[in-house]
């Protein structure tokens, strides 16, 4: 999940939360308010009964003995004063039911408070009743769960738009300076503008590192270029001088076997060091993609190069490939060798009788052609890192090779823009399967 | 024939001449392209080798000269710089041939001996061996009025090579770096040649056995040709 989304989802549930929370608290909330403004008033109302007595005498309200009563016409009120025992006492707010004559029996807020008058005790009564209270409620609830959300909708646009402006220089940094780049071919550096001093650390420290990620593939590439270059000539020394001593007519035949023996070494060394100079030729881009040939001429060149190695090792060769395909905007001598050193590779880590097939698909937009062997695979521990130069994992075979075969077709295929893919199972056998671009292959 | 060596790497230089000596070439030798540039003002070659990383010089600049001065000889560049371009730039500079270094000694005199072939129009280029008529030119072996037509294109690059460096043992990386020297190898093994020759053996037996071609133990192959 992006980023962006995770805060504004974020913002979004946790203000939601804090607003249900609230309107599932309104209704307390309401009637504690609502009491201690009923409470409030109920205690002011007494206060004034109390000052009235106070002026004029009890004998306002109470003149032979009778108790007072009065309440409004829909009873929301009501008051009554009569003289109780003297022995009571009672000074409280709390909720209480009251009958009338006409038989309704309401709920009230009731405040009772009892005083003395001329040794007399009597007992006020005021209550509100409750109803009123409790009805108002349940709309405010409503209300303020309207209003509550419209803020929130209003707030978590206002979260996304922000998140949004803010959360552009990272989008833009992942954009341009992650998504889609091919290592190591880095797109010029272009500094994105923000305000926030994280991203443009985040933006400078991405830069450098790919600066210096670049910097030293190209130190790489370089030493391998010269190293290889400049070992050229004093191989091509030795191989002279070894020939010419092999012609002398004064050395025997025991020194002319160990003249070959020094013949393959230098063979090995000359081999490794052409191999490595292609591979830096390839990723120099120092060859051109202009050529222009059918997909079976290429595979009948390199069964011409390699058909003895297959009849040695008695190996059944099958291609089905169809004969107007064509190779376009390719490298004649690379496909060559690219297709040299997995169809090689299939024979040599093959089984005496073994079986090599070469077939095609075209895909959607893409042309599959895939050399599947029965030969003894490849353990799946060791899948990860048969790309790597100098990496041998099958070593128990009698043949010598040095590790550069694949590494030289992932060369190949990545300066051609072609897809590698290798399924292979131990004892079982491997399938390469190149995918080519539509670019790379026209159907005539 | 007479030879221009330019080379800067003197003990290359002095293996090149040793080895074109043998083959009856006659060989001057330079190591840098001040005093090559005088040399072929002077005299006349029939080959030029050139080296391009000269320390004075640009080859190419040399071979520009060779072939206004010169342009009877045939200018072969000799290179460890394996730039493309460079191969492109020599050949459109009149260069004849052009062989990357590492090259094996065998392979520059097949290359001279092409080019030779080349200029001097040989057109019957045919070898007789007990009754075995190989024709260089058309690339055919023939057994009396026979064609023998099994015989595949990397069987006879075999059997040519060995023909041209006849009465030579040579070593199977020798033969394998001639039929193979394009490929770019990830194994250094020449025991396949072997195979091919166990095959043209097969081939030619149906006709004649081919006695001519030796096995030379532990060594290589050699074809027999008597002058």
């Amino acid at each position: 999940m992006r980023l962006r989304t995770k805060l504004t989802l974020f913002n979004a549930i946790s203000k939601l939360v804090i607003v249900v929370l609230f309107v599932l608290l309104v209704p307390v909330l309401i009637r504690n308010i609502s009491s201690n403004y009923v409470d409030s008033k109920l205690i002011k109302q007494k206060n004034k009964l109390l000052q009235i007595v106070k002026s004029r005498g009890i004998e306002t309200y109470i003149e032979n003995g009778e108790g007072y009563g009065s309440y409004l016409p829909l009873k929301e009120e009501y008051i009554s004063l009569e003289d109780v025992d003297p022995d009571y006492f009672s000074d409280t707010i709390k909720r209480g039911k009251r009958s009338f004559s006409e038989g309704d029996t309401l709920e009230y807020r009731i405040l009772s408070h009892t005083f003395k008058v001329k040794n007399k005790n009597y007992l006020l009564e005021i209550g509100k009743s409750v109803d009123t209270l409790d009805e108002t409620s349940v709309p405010l609830q409503n209300i303020a769960f309207q209003v509550l959300l419209g803020m929130i909708l209003l707030t978590i646009l206002a979260d996304q738009f922000y998140s949004n402006y803010v959360l552009k220089p990272l989008r833009l940094i992942i954009k341009t300076k992650l998504v889609g780049q091919k290592f190591p071919n880095f797109n010029s550096y272009r500094k994105v503008r923000t305000t926030t001093t994280d991203f443009e650390y985040l933006d400078i420290s991405i830069h450098k590192m790919v600066e210096t990620i670049a910097d030293k593939f190209q130190k790489e590439r370089e030493f391998i270029s010269n190293a290889s270059h400049e070992l050229m000539t004093p191989i091509s020394i030795l191989q002279s001088k070894i020939e010419n001593m092999f012609e002398e007519e004064d050395i025997n035949d025991e020194l002319k076997v160990r003249l070959i023996e020094m013949q393959k070494i230098l063979n090995r060394l000359k081999s490794i060091t052409k191999t490595l100079l292609l591979i830096s030729q390839i990723e120099n881009e120092q060859f051109l993609k202009e050529d222009k040939v059918s997909v079976t001429d290429v595979l009948q060149d390199v069964y011409d190069e390699i058909s003895i190695r297959l009849q040695e090792k008695d190996i059944s060769y099958e291609m089905d490939v169809p004969q107007n395909w064509q190779f376009i905007n390719i490298n004649k001598f690379l496909l060559f060798n690219l297709f040299f050193n997995l169809i090689n590779n299939a024979i040599k880590y093959n089984n005496e009788g073994g079986y090599i097939k070469i077939t095609a698909t075209a895909g959607h937009n893409n042309f599959i052609i895939s050399i599947t062997d029965n030969g003894i695979g490849i353990p799946a521990e060791a899948l990860p890192f048969i790309f790597n130069r100098f990496k041998k994992f099958r070593q128990s075979l009698q043949q010598d090779s040095f590790g550069l075969g694949l590494p030289i077709v992932k060369s190949i295929a990545a300066f051609h823009d072609i897809e590698v893919e290798v399924i292979s199972e131990k004892d079982k056998g491997s399938t390469f399967k190149l995918i080519f671009p539509a670019t790379l292959v026209m159907v005539t | 024939m007479n030879v221009l060596i330019i080379e800067d790497e003197k003990a290359l230089a002095q293996e090149l001449e040793i080895f074109l000596t043998n083959y009856n070439y006659i060989c001057d030798v330079c190591f840098d392209g001040e005093s090559a540039s005088e040399k072929i003002a002077v005299n006349l070659y029939d080959f030029i080798l050139i080296d391009l990383g000269l320390p004075d010089y640009d080859g190419l600049d040399l071979l520009r000269e060779a072939k206004k001065l010169d342009s009877d000889a045939a200018c072969i560049i000799l290179t460890a710089r394996t730039e493309i371009n460079d191969r492109i730039k020599g050949l459109d500079l009149g260069a004849d041939d052009y062989l990357p270094k590492p090259f094996s000694l065998l392979e520059l005199q097949s290359r001279m001996q092409a080019i030779i072939r080349r200029k001097f129009g040989v057109k019957n280029n045919i070898v007789e061996l007990d009754g075995f008529l190989i024709d260089l030119t058309n690339r055919t072996i023939s057994y009396y009025n026979d064609v023998v037509s099994t015989i595949t294109k990397k069987e006879f690059d075999l059997i040519a090579y060995l023909i041209l460096h006849k009465n030579r043992t040579l070593t199977r990386m020798q033969l394998s770096e001639h039929i193979w020297g394009n490929v770019v190898n990830n194994d250094y093994d020449s025991n396949y040649i072997d195979a091919h020759i166990k095959n043209i053996r097969k081939k030619l037996n149906a006709f004649a056995p081919p006695e001519w071609l030796e096995t030379v133990r532990g060594l290589g192959y050699k074809i027999k040709i008597n002058a």
